[in-house]
């Protein structure tokens, strides 16, 4: 890496005033990382580091980062056109424009407008292309990447694990948002995913920019203590690069921290950047489902956005191995959307429509119209209802087990 | 199950995977019109003859000591970066603002002579 000390300490005190200006005062400040490995072996980092963020490694791939990032704010303007046009469309057949539909019958109202199913193509199109242009990337420069990340694998702070022999469920084994590969097929999933999400969060108003991983900061900011406020032990189910992971760590720096995941490529890549950026956390190739930790172990169980993109089945059994490994008194809080019903307004269900299809969410309908909560309530939690929610806008599930 | 090949030796972590079939949609009611919204995008992307351009300033500004590691290395201030960032909009609106355009008349539609 090429940033020196005082340019990061000065990027992280920068992330921690974000953190409490954007969403309001955290009750616990998040500590940025300031134990900063500034040359760990094997390290590529050739356009040098943007605070806690290696700059992404060509010019080029940049701009075209950049490009498709700008983009996607682009496609916010068709919410308003297409709205519009939809609602004149229900118009036109008689229809109350504001009257809760289910996805298919939203979609068999839009299907054959240009002018809709436009919005849907240009935002996949450009998804595809995000995707394209870092795989192409890395499969170019593979031997050296895999090489920076082999000479990561054995380093420290904080460890790696794989397991050859994981059973992954066919459920997580699909190429979710169309991710060439997925979580689990190319050895830079990891890599493509950084960029990717980071695009897309750019992309979306009440997201915005996660360069500097605001966003988990800011969501593990949120997190309430326990009640009697002991955190030795944290589990992230299905970490994915292990952002959030590396936030808890943050927040709670003598805590044994856990990240999970199926990816194998995906623990490795954020047991990489964890060290990168001198934060030891555990990371481990593991299925949330079956996580091999003993009963009682962790104080706070937690995942971010991932029931989603799991069965209906594989949710049961995730919630009943977080309750199992989940101390008395300790809590599970799973952010994901709310489980609101499979109703909406046909705008809404077709977007949700190409998204579940065509961006490669195959539970994601069924989990929303799903009652996540009261599953979770089945298992022995009890909900702490006066716990905001993490994630502005996602359901607030502080889920407590009874000491 | 599909499989990503790469020729290495080296241990890669991966699995197989569920190939999805986005390549195949139609969303458009015609797989041509479809291609070229993707080409159009991904020619956004690329911007080729801005590129090339670029390639050639470069090689000229490296045989008069700018570098390309210079370039490389280059931090823009927060002004060029706002800057920046509005002229790249203003090229996104250029570029894409048609794609909002509510066409409603038919190619054989007759003139209209209506004056309201």
């Amino acid at each position: 890496m090429t940033i020196n000390r005082r340019s990061l300490l000065a990027a992280t005190a920068a992330v921690g005033s974000l953190v409490g200006s954007v969403f309001g005062k955290p009750k616990t400040a998040a500590a940025a990382n300031t134990n900063v490995n500034l040359s760990p072996p094997g390290d590529i980092a050739p356009r040098g580091s943007k605070g806690r963020f290696e700059r992404i490694p060509e010019l080029n791939l940049e701009s075209k980062w950049d490009f498709v990032t700008g983009f996607r704010k682009f496609q916010n303007r068709f919410s308003p056109v297409v709205k519009a046009r939809v609602e004149k469309i229900m118009e036109a057949k008689g229809l109350d424009p504001k009257a809760q539909l289910t996805m298919e019958e939203s979609l068999e109202l839009v299907k054959d407008d240009l002018l809709v199913q436009t919005s849907g193509r240009t935002w996949i199109s450009n998804q595809q292309v995000t995707w394209k242009i870092f795989q192409d990337y890395y499969h170019e420069h593979a031997e050296e990447y895999l090489a920076e990340m082999e000479a990561a694998d054995n380093d420290g702070p904080g460890m790696v694990e794989f397991d050859p022999d994981l059973n992954i469920p066919d459920y997580i084994r699909h190429e979710i948002h169309i991710q060439p590969g997925g979580y689990i097929g190319d050895p830079f999933a990891g890599h493509i995913y950084h960029h990717g999400t980071n695009s897309f969060s750019a992309g979306i108003p009440f997201l915005g920019d996660n360069e500097q991983d605001q966003i988990p900061i800011k969501q593990v900011a949120r997190l309430p203590l326990p009640e009697d406020g002991v955190v030795k032990r944290i589990l992230d189910m299905g970490c994915g690069i292990g952002r959030y992971t590396a936030a808890l760590k943050e927040r709670w720096p003598d805590a044994e921290v856990w990240g999970i995941d199926v990816g194998g490529p995906l623990v490795r890549y954020g047991h990489m950047r964890a060290r990168d950026i001198g934060i030891a956390v555990n990371f481990s190739q593991r299925n949330a489902e079956d996580t091999k930790f003993p009963d009682n172990y962790f104080d706070i169980v937690t995942s971010n956005i991932i029931n989603h993109e799991i069965t209906a089945e594989g949710n049961k059994r995730v919630i009943a191995e977080a309750y199992r490994i989940t101390r008395p008194g300790g809590y599970y809080y799973p952010i994901d959307f709310q489980s609101r019903g499979d109703r909406n307004v046909a705008y809404g269900q077709y977007r949700r429509w190409w998204d579940h299809r065509w961006n490669c969410e195959p539970w994601s309908p069924a989990f929303v119209a799903s009652d996540f909560d009261a599953q979770i309530e089945k298992a022995g939690f009890v909900f702490n209802h006066d716990t905001p929610p993490a994630m502005p806008g996602f359901g607030a599930r502080h889920a407590v087990k009874k000491a | 199950m599909a499989k990503i090949k790469l020729k290495t030796d080296r241990p890669t972590h991966t699995a197989e995977f569920i190939k999805s079939d986005a390549e195949r949609a139609v969303f458009l009611g015609n797989p041509a019109l479809d291609n070229m919204m993707s080409s159009l995008i991904a020619l956004g992307t690329e911007v080729w003859s801005t590129k090339r351009r670029m390639n050639v300033l470069e090689a000229l500004l490296e045989e008069r000591g700018v570098t390309q590691q210079m370039i490389e290395e280059y931090v823009p201030t927060a002004e060029q970066e706002a800057k920046w960032e509005k002229e790249r909009d203003g090229f996104i609106d250029l570029t894409y603002s048609p794609l909002l355009r509510e066409g409603d008349l038919p190619v054989a539609t007759p003139f209209s002579h209506d004056t309201k």
